[in-house]
Protein backbone atom coordinates (compact mmCIF):
# COMPACT_ATOMS: atom_id res chain seq x y z
CA UNK A 1 0.00 0.00 0.00
CA UNK A 2 2.85 2.34 0.87
CA UNK A 3 4.43 1.71 -2.52
CA UNK A 4 1.13 2.33 -4.28
CA UNK A 5 0.85 5.69 -2.52
CA UNK A 6 4.41 6.60 -3.49
CA UNK A 7 3.63 5.69 -7.11
CA UNK A 8 0.54 7.88 -7.00
CA UNK A 9 2.65 10.79 -5.75
CA UNK A 10 5.07 10.31 -8.62
CA UNK A 11 2.27 10.18 -11.20
CA UNK A 12 0.52 13.26 -9.86
CA UNK A 13 3.80 15.15 -9.68
CA UNK A 14 4.62 14.15 -13.24
CA UNK A 15 1.21 15.33 -14.38
CA UNK A 16 1.82 18.65 -12.66
CA UNK A 17 5.13 19.02 -14.45
CA UNK A 18 3.64 18.16 -17.83
CA UNK A 19 0.61 20.41 -17.53
CA UNK A 20 0.47 23.06 -20.22
CA UNK A 21 1.98 26.09 -18.69
CA UNK A 22 1.56 29.61 -19.90
CA UNK A 23 3.54 30.40 -23.00
CA UNK A 24 6.57 32.54 -22.45
CA UNK A 25 5.73 36.22 -22.64
CA UNK A 26 6.21 37.52 -26.13
CA UNK A 27 5.50 40.90 -27.59
CA UNK A 28 2.84 40.93 -30.28
CA UNK A 29 1.75 43.84 -32.36
CA UNK A 30 -1.95 44.47 -32.19
CA UNK A 31 -3.90 42.92 -35.05
CA UNK A 32 -7.37 44.41 -34.70
CA UNK A 33 -10.12 42.49 -36.43
CA UNK A 34 -11.30 45.60 -38.28
CA UNK A 35 -7.93 46.66 -39.65
CA UNK A 36 -7.58 46.85 -43.42
CA UNK A 37 -5.82 43.66 -44.38
CA UNK A 38 -4.64 41.87 -47.46
CA UNK A 39 -7.85 39.87 -47.84
CA UNK A 40 -9.94 43.03 -47.97
CA UNK A 41 -7.64 44.57 -50.55
CA UNK A 42 -7.77 41.44 -52.69
CA UNK A 43 -11.58 41.39 -52.61
CA UNK A 44 -11.79 45.09 -53.48
CA UNK A 45 -9.26 44.61 -56.27
CA UNK A 46 -11.31 41.78 -57.76
CA UNK A 47 -14.51 43.84 -57.57
CA UNK A 48 -12.72 46.72 -59.26
CA UNK A 49 -11.52 44.45 -62.07
CA UNK A 50 -14.98 42.91 -62.60
CA UNK A 51 -16.46 46.42 -62.89
CA UNK A 52 -13.84 47.43 -65.43
CA UNK A 53 -14.37 44.19 -67.31
CA UNK A 54 -18.11 44.90 -67.44
CA UNK A 55 -17.37 48.42 -68.64
CA UNK A 56 -15.28 47.04 -71.49
CA UNK A 57 -18.06 44.62 -72.44
CA UNK A 58 -20.60 47.45 -72.35
CA UNK A 59 -18.41 49.61 -74.53
CA UNK A 60 -18.39 46.72 -76.95
CA UNK A 61 -22.18 46.35 -76.76
CA UNK A 62 -21.98 42.93 -75.07
CA UNK A 63 -24.44 43.61 -72.27
CA UNK A 64 -24.97 39.94 -71.43
CA UNK A 65 -21.26 39.50 -70.73
CA UNK A 66 -21.28 42.74 -68.76
CA UNK A 67 -24.16 41.43 -66.64
CA UNK A 68 -22.30 38.17 -66.03
CA UNK A 69 -19.19 40.08 -64.99
CA UNK A 70 -21.13 42.23 -62.52
CA UNK A 71 -22.81 39.12 -61.09
CA UNK A 72 -19.37 37.78 -60.24
CA UNK A 73 -18.98 40.64 -57.76
CA UNK A 74 -21.95 39.37 -55.75
CA UNK A 75 -20.16 36.10 -55.02
CA UNK A 76 -16.80 37.57 -53.99
CA UNK A 77 -15.44 36.51 -50.59
CA UNK A 78 -14.77 39.47 -48.31
CA UNK A 79 -13.33 39.27 -44.78
CA UNK A 80 -16.05 38.50 -42.26
CA UNK A 81 -17.78 41.64 -41.01
CA UNK A 82 -16.10 44.02 -43.44
CA UNK A 83 -18.59 46.90 -44.05
CA UNK A 84 -17.13 47.44 -47.50
CA UNK A 85 -18.52 44.08 -48.61
CA UNK A 86 -22.14 45.21 -48.25
CA UNK A 87 -21.44 48.56 -49.89
CA UNK A 88 -19.65 47.03 -52.88
CA UNK A 89 -22.30 44.36 -53.38
CA UNK A 90 -25.16 46.85 -53.15
CA UNK A 91 -23.45 49.10 -55.68
CA UNK A 92 -22.95 46.13 -58.00
CA UNK A 93 -26.65 45.25 -57.58
CA UNK A 94 -27.61 48.79 -58.54
CA UNK A 95 -25.52 48.55 -61.72
CA UNK A 96 -26.78 45.03 -62.43
CA UNK A 97 -30.41 46.13 -62.04
CA UNK A 98 -29.87 49.03 -64.41
CA UNK A 99 -28.29 46.71 -66.98
CA UNK A 100 -31.22 44.27 -66.63
CA UNK A 101 -33.62 47.20 -66.87
CA UNK A 102 -31.96 48.23 -70.12
CA UNK A 103 -32.49 44.69 -71.36
CA UNK A 104 -36.19 44.85 -70.47
CA UNK A 105 -35.82 42.25 -67.69
CA UNK A 106 -37.83 44.24 -65.19
CA UNK A 107 -38.78 41.42 -62.87
CA UNK A 108 -35.19 40.18 -62.66
CA UNK A 109 -34.03 43.75 -62.06
CA UNK A 110 -36.57 44.21 -59.29
CA UNK A 111 -35.53 40.93 -57.74
CA UNK A 112 -31.88 42.00 -57.68
CA UNK A 113 -32.77 45.29 -56.01
CA UNK A 114 -35.19 43.97 -53.41
CA UNK A 115 -32.77 41.21 -52.41
CA UNK A 116 -30.10 43.85 -51.85
CA UNK A 117 -32.37 46.03 -49.74
CA UNK A 118 -33.62 43.09 -47.68
CA UNK A 119 -30.12 41.74 -47.08
CA UNK A 120 -28.60 45.01 -45.91
CA UNK A 121 -27.59 45.21 -42.26
CA UNK A 122 -27.49 49.01 -42.06
CA UNK A 123 -28.63 52.12 -43.85
CA UNK A 124 -26.14 53.50 -46.34
CA UNK A 125 -25.95 55.70 -49.41
CA UNK A 126 -25.67 52.46 -51.38
CA UNK A 127 -28.97 51.22 -49.98
CA UNK A 128 -30.49 54.59 -50.81
CA UNK A 129 -29.13 54.15 -54.33
CA UNK A 130 -30.88 50.77 -54.54
CA UNK A 131 -34.18 52.51 -53.65
CA UNK A 132 -33.46 54.99 -56.42
CA UNK A 133 -32.98 52.17 -58.94
CA UNK A 134 -36.10 50.50 -57.56
CA UNK A 135 -38.00 53.74 -58.34
CA UNK A 136 -36.66 53.65 -61.87
CA UNK A 137 -37.89 50.06 -62.28
CA UNK A 138 -41.37 51.03 -61.04
CA UNK A 139 -41.36 53.91 -63.51
CA UNK A 140 -40.45 51.51 -66.28
CA UNK A 141 -43.26 49.17 -65.19
CA UNK A 142 -45.69 52.08 -65.15
CA UNK A 143 -44.70 52.88 -68.71
CA UNK A 144 -45.26 49.28 -69.71
CA UNK A 145 -48.78 49.17 -68.27
CA UNK A 146 -49.78 52.65 -69.36
CA UNK A 147 -52.94 51.25 -70.92
CA UNK A 148 -54.02 49.92 -67.54
CA UNK A 149 -54.44 53.17 -65.67
CA UNK A 150 -54.86 51.60 -62.27
CA UNK A 151 -51.71 49.47 -62.58
CA UNK A 152 -49.78 52.37 -63.99
CA UNK A 153 -50.86 54.57 -61.12
CA UNK A 154 -49.88 51.91 -58.60
CA UNK A 155 -46.44 51.58 -60.16
CA UNK A 156 -45.98 55.33 -60.15
CA UNK A 157 -46.94 55.48 -56.49
CA UNK A 158 -44.46 52.71 -55.79
CA UNK A 159 -41.80 54.65 -57.66
CA UNK A 160 -42.51 57.76 -55.57
CA UNK A 161 -42.32 55.70 -52.38
CA UNK A 162 -38.97 54.25 -53.45
CA UNK A 163 -37.56 57.70 -54.24
CA UNK A 164 -38.85 59.00 -50.92
CA UNK A 165 -37.22 56.10 -49.11
CA UNK A 166 -33.95 56.87 -50.86
CA UNK A 167 -34.16 60.53 -49.92
CA UNK A 168 -35.01 59.72 -46.33
CA UNK A 169 -31.93 57.54 -45.98
CA UNK A 170 -29.74 60.13 -47.66
CA UNK A 171 -31.03 62.85 -45.36
CA UNK A 172 -30.51 60.77 -42.24
CA UNK A 173 -27.00 59.69 -43.19
CA UNK A 174 -25.95 63.14 -44.33
CA UNK A 175 -27.11 64.53 -41.01
CA UNK A 176 -25.05 61.93 -39.21
CA UNK A 177 -22.01 62.73 -41.29
CA UNK A 178 -22.36 66.46 -40.61
CA UNK A 179 -22.67 65.82 -36.88
CA UNK A 180 -19.62 63.58 -36.82
CA UNK A 181 -17.41 66.23 -38.53
CA UNK B 1 17.24 -34.95 53.29
CA UNK B 2 16.71 -38.53 54.37
CA UNK B 3 18.85 -41.26 52.87
CA UNK B 4 16.06 -43.79 52.12
CA UNK B 5 15.69 -45.74 48.95
CA UNK B 6 13.45 -43.12 47.34
CA UNK B 7 16.33 -40.73 47.17
CA UNK B 8 18.82 -43.23 45.81
CA UNK B 9 18.35 -42.70 42.09
CA UNK B 10 21.40 -44.66 41.05
CA UNK B 11 21.35 -47.87 43.16
CA UNK B 12 17.90 -47.98 44.84
CA UNK B 13 15.14 -50.29 43.62
CA UNK B 14 12.83 -48.90 40.98
CA UNK B 15 9.17 -49.22 42.10
CA UNK B 16 6.58 -50.69 39.81
CA UNK B 17 4.63 -48.08 37.77
CA UNK B 18 1.28 -49.16 39.22
CA UNK B 19 2.58 -49.64 42.75
CA UNK B 20 0.93 -47.62 45.52
CA UNK B 21 3.15 -44.78 46.81
CA UNK B 22 4.68 -45.47 50.12
CA UNK B 23 4.31 -43.23 53.11
CA UNK B 24 7.92 -42.10 52.67
CA UNK B 25 7.24 -41.19 49.06
CA UNK B 26 4.16 -39.19 50.03
CA UNK B 27 6.13 -37.32 52.68
CA UNK B 28 8.91 -36.62 50.21
CA UNK B 29 6.45 -35.32 47.63
CA UNK B 30 4.80 -33.12 50.23
CA UNK B 31 8.13 -31.68 51.27
CA UNK B 32 9.11 -30.99 47.65
CA UNK B 33 5.74 -29.36 46.92
CA UNK B 34 6.25 -27.04 49.86
CA UNK B 35 9.73 -26.27 48.57
CA UNK B 36 8.37 -25.38 45.10
CA UNK B 37 5.64 -23.18 46.59
CA UNK B 38 8.14 -21.31 48.74
CA UNK B 39 10.46 -20.79 45.77
CA UNK B 40 7.62 -19.39 43.62
CA UNK B 41 6.64 -17.13 46.50
CA UNK B 42 10.20 -15.80 46.63
CA UNK B 43 11.12 -17.59 49.83
CA UNK B 44 13.69 -20.03 48.49
CA UNK B 45 15.39 -21.96 51.36
CA UNK B 46 19.03 -20.96 51.68
CA UNK B 47 20.23 -24.60 51.70
CA UNK B 48 18.99 -27.80 50.03
CA UNK B 49 20.40 -30.94 48.56
CA UNK B 50 21.79 -30.94 45.03
CA UNK B 51 19.05 -33.32 43.92
CA UNK B 52 16.32 -31.11 45.34
CA UNK B 53 17.93 -28.00 43.72
CA UNK B 54 18.02 -29.75 40.32
CA UNK B 55 14.40 -30.81 40.68
CA UNK B 56 13.39 -27.33 41.82
CA UNK B 57 15.05 -25.66 38.80
CA UNK B 58 13.34 -28.15 36.49
CA UNK B 59 9.99 -27.45 38.09
CA UNK B 60 10.53 -23.69 37.72
CA UNK B 61 11.44 -24.03 34.03
CA UNK B 62 8.42 -26.24 33.33
CA UNK B 63 6.10 -23.76 35.04
CA UNK B 64 7.55 -20.80 33.16
CA UNK B 65 7.33 -22.67 29.83
CA UNK B 66 3.66 -23.39 30.42
CA UNK B 67 3.00 -19.64 30.15
CA UNK B 68 1.67 -19.21 33.61
CA UNK B 69 4.56 -16.96 34.58
CA UNK B 70 4.95 -13.56 32.92
CA UNK B 71 7.35 -10.70 33.52
CA UNK B 72 6.17 -7.18 34.23
CA UNK B 73 5.80 -5.07 31.05
CA UNK B 74 8.64 -2.72 31.99
CA UNK B 75 10.91 -5.67 32.55
CA UNK B 76 9.92 -7.24 29.24
CA UNK B 77 10.57 -3.97 27.35
CA UNK B 78 13.89 -3.55 29.09
CA UNK B 79 14.91 -7.09 28.15
CA UNK B 80 13.91 -6.61 24.47
CA UNK B 81 15.72 -3.30 24.24
CA UNK B 82 18.80 -4.80 25.81
CA UNK B 83 18.68 -7.61 23.30
CA UNK B 84 18.29 -5.18 20.40
CA UNK B 85 21.09 -3.04 21.73
CA UNK B 86 23.35 -6.04 21.83
CA UNK B 87 22.23 -7.05 18.34
CA UNK B 88 23.16 -3.72 16.69
CA UNK B 89 26.44 -3.45 18.51
CA UNK B 90 27.74 -1.40 21.33
CA UNK B 91 28.57 1.78 19.38
CA UNK B 92 25.11 2.28 17.91
CA UNK B 93 23.30 0.96 20.90
CA UNK B 94 22.12 4.42 21.84
CA UNK B 95 20.35 4.75 18.46
CA UNK B 96 18.03 1.85 19.11
CA UNK B 97 14.48 3.13 18.93
CA UNK B 98 12.22 2.20 21.77
CA UNK B 99 9.20 0.11 20.80
CA UNK B 100 6.74 2.93 21.51
CA UNK B 101 8.65 5.43 19.35
CA UNK B 102 9.02 2.88 16.57
CA UNK B 103 5.29 2.88 16.12
CA UNK B 104 5.41 6.60 15.33
CA UNK B 105 8.28 6.08 12.94
CA UNK B 106 6.29 3.44 11.11
CA UNK B 107 3.57 6.00 10.34
CA UNK B 108 5.97 8.75 9.24
CA UNK B 109 6.36 7.59 5.59
CA UNK B 110 2.61 7.33 5.28
CA UNK B 111 2.12 10.84 6.59
CA UNK B 112 4.81 12.24 4.27
CA UNK B 113 3.40 10.40 1.26
CA UNK B 114 -0.13 11.59 2.01
CA UNK B 115 0.97 15.18 2.45
CA UNK B 116 2.94 15.09 -0.80
CA UNK B 117 -0.06 13.68 -2.65
CA UNK B 118 -2.32 16.39 -1.32
CA UNK B 119 0.15 19.13 -2.27
CA UNK B 120 0.57 17.73 -5.78
CA UNK B 121 -3.19 17.37 -6.20
CA UNK B 122 -3.68 20.95 -5.05
CA UNK B 123 -1.10 22.10 -7.59
CA UNK B 124 -2.89 20.25 -10.39
CA UNK B 125 -6.25 21.71 -9.37
CA UNK B 126 -4.74 25.18 -9.23
CA UNK B 127 -3.35 24.73 -12.74
CA UNK B 128 -6.70 23.58 -14.07
CA UNK B 129 -9.04 26.06 -12.42
CA UNK B 130 -6.96 29.18 -12.37
CA UNK B 131 -8.14 32.01 -14.62
CA UNK B 132 -5.98 32.25 -17.73
CA UNK B 133 -4.41 35.53 -18.57
CA UNK B 134 -6.70 37.21 -21.02
CA UNK B 135 -5.29 38.77 -24.14
CA UNK B 136 -5.97 42.40 -24.75
CA UNK B 137 -9.45 42.98 -26.05
CA UNK B 138 -9.49 43.58 -29.81
CA UNK B 139 -11.66 46.63 -29.28
CA UNK B 140 -8.99 48.26 -27.16
CA UNK B 141 -6.38 47.79 -29.86
CA UNK B 142 -8.78 48.97 -32.53
CA UNK B 143 -9.47 52.12 -30.57
CA UNK B 144 -5.83 53.08 -30.92
CA UNK B 145 -5.85 52.37 -34.66
CA UNK B 146 -6.32 55.39 -36.96
CA UNK B 147 -9.66 55.39 -38.74
CA UNK B 148 -7.92 55.43 -42.12
CA UNK B 149 -6.38 52.04 -41.33
CA UNK B 150 -9.66 50.34 -40.50
CA UNK B 151 -12.26 48.55 -42.57
CA UNK B 152 -15.37 50.76 -42.43
CA UNK B 153 -18.46 51.86 -44.38
CA UNK B 154 -17.70 53.73 -47.58
CA UNK B 155 -20.49 56.30 -47.19
CA UNK B 156 -18.20 59.12 -46.15
CA UNK B 157 -16.32 58.85 -49.46
CA UNK B 158 -19.34 59.75 -51.56
CA UNK B 159 -22.28 61.23 -49.75
CA UNK B 160 -25.68 60.83 -51.39
CA UNK B 161 -25.54 59.21 -54.84
CA UNK B 162 -27.37 61.29 -57.39
CA UNK B 163 -29.97 59.80 -59.68
CA UNK B 164 -27.88 60.25 -62.82
CA UNK B 165 -24.88 58.50 -61.15
CA UNK B 166 -26.90 55.55 -59.84
CA UNK B 167 -25.19 53.10 -62.21
CA UNK B 168 -21.70 54.55 -61.91
CA UNK B 169 -20.50 51.80 -59.62
CA UNK B 170 -17.27 51.43 -61.57
CA UNK B 171 -16.09 54.89 -60.58
CA UNK B 172 -17.11 54.35 -56.97
CA UNK B 173 -15.26 51.06 -56.62
CA UNK B 174 -12.13 52.81 -57.91
CA UNK B 175 -12.52 55.41 -55.19
CA UNK B 176 -13.10 52.83 -52.47
CA UNK B 177 -10.14 50.75 -53.58
CA UNK B 178 -7.81 53.75 -53.74
CA UNK B 179 -8.84 54.97 -50.31
CA UNK B 180 -8.42 51.58 -48.65
CA UNK B 181 -5.13 51.00 -50.41
CA UNK B 182 -3.78 54.24 -48.92
CA UNK B 183 -4.76 53.12 -45.44
CA UNK B 184 -3.37 49.64 -45.98
CA UNK B 185 -0.03 50.99 -47.23
CA UNK B 186 0.27 53.46 -44.38
CA UNK B 187 -0.37 50.73 -41.88
CA UNK B 188 2.03 48.27 -43.45
CA UNK B 189 4.78 50.87 -43.85
CA UNK B 190 4.24 52.09 -40.31
CA UNK B 191 4.64 48.55 -38.97
CA UNK B 192 7.84 48.00 -40.97
CA UNK B 193 9.37 51.27 -39.74
CA UNK B 194 8.70 50.20 -36.16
Amino acid sequence: MKYVLCLLVLIVTACSCNSPSEPPPTTHTAEPADAIDQNLMIALSKAKNFHHKAKVYMSDGNVAAAIASVREILSLQFPAGAPEAEDVRNDARALLAKLLLGQGQLDEAMSVVTEGIAGSQRKSFFVANLYTVKGEIHEARAALVADDKAKATAEKHAAIEAYDASNAIDTELQKQLMESK
Amino acid sequence: MSQNDDNDFLTGPVPEPDAEPTAAERAHAKTFADLVDKTLAGRTPPAMSADDRALLEMATVIRAASGKVSLPEATQRSLVEDALRQAVGGAGAKDVVPITRGRTRRWAPWAIATTSTLVAAAAVIALVVRTPARPAAPGAAAAALPTEWTSRPADSLFGPISHDRAGDASTRIDTIFADRLDGYRERELGRRVK
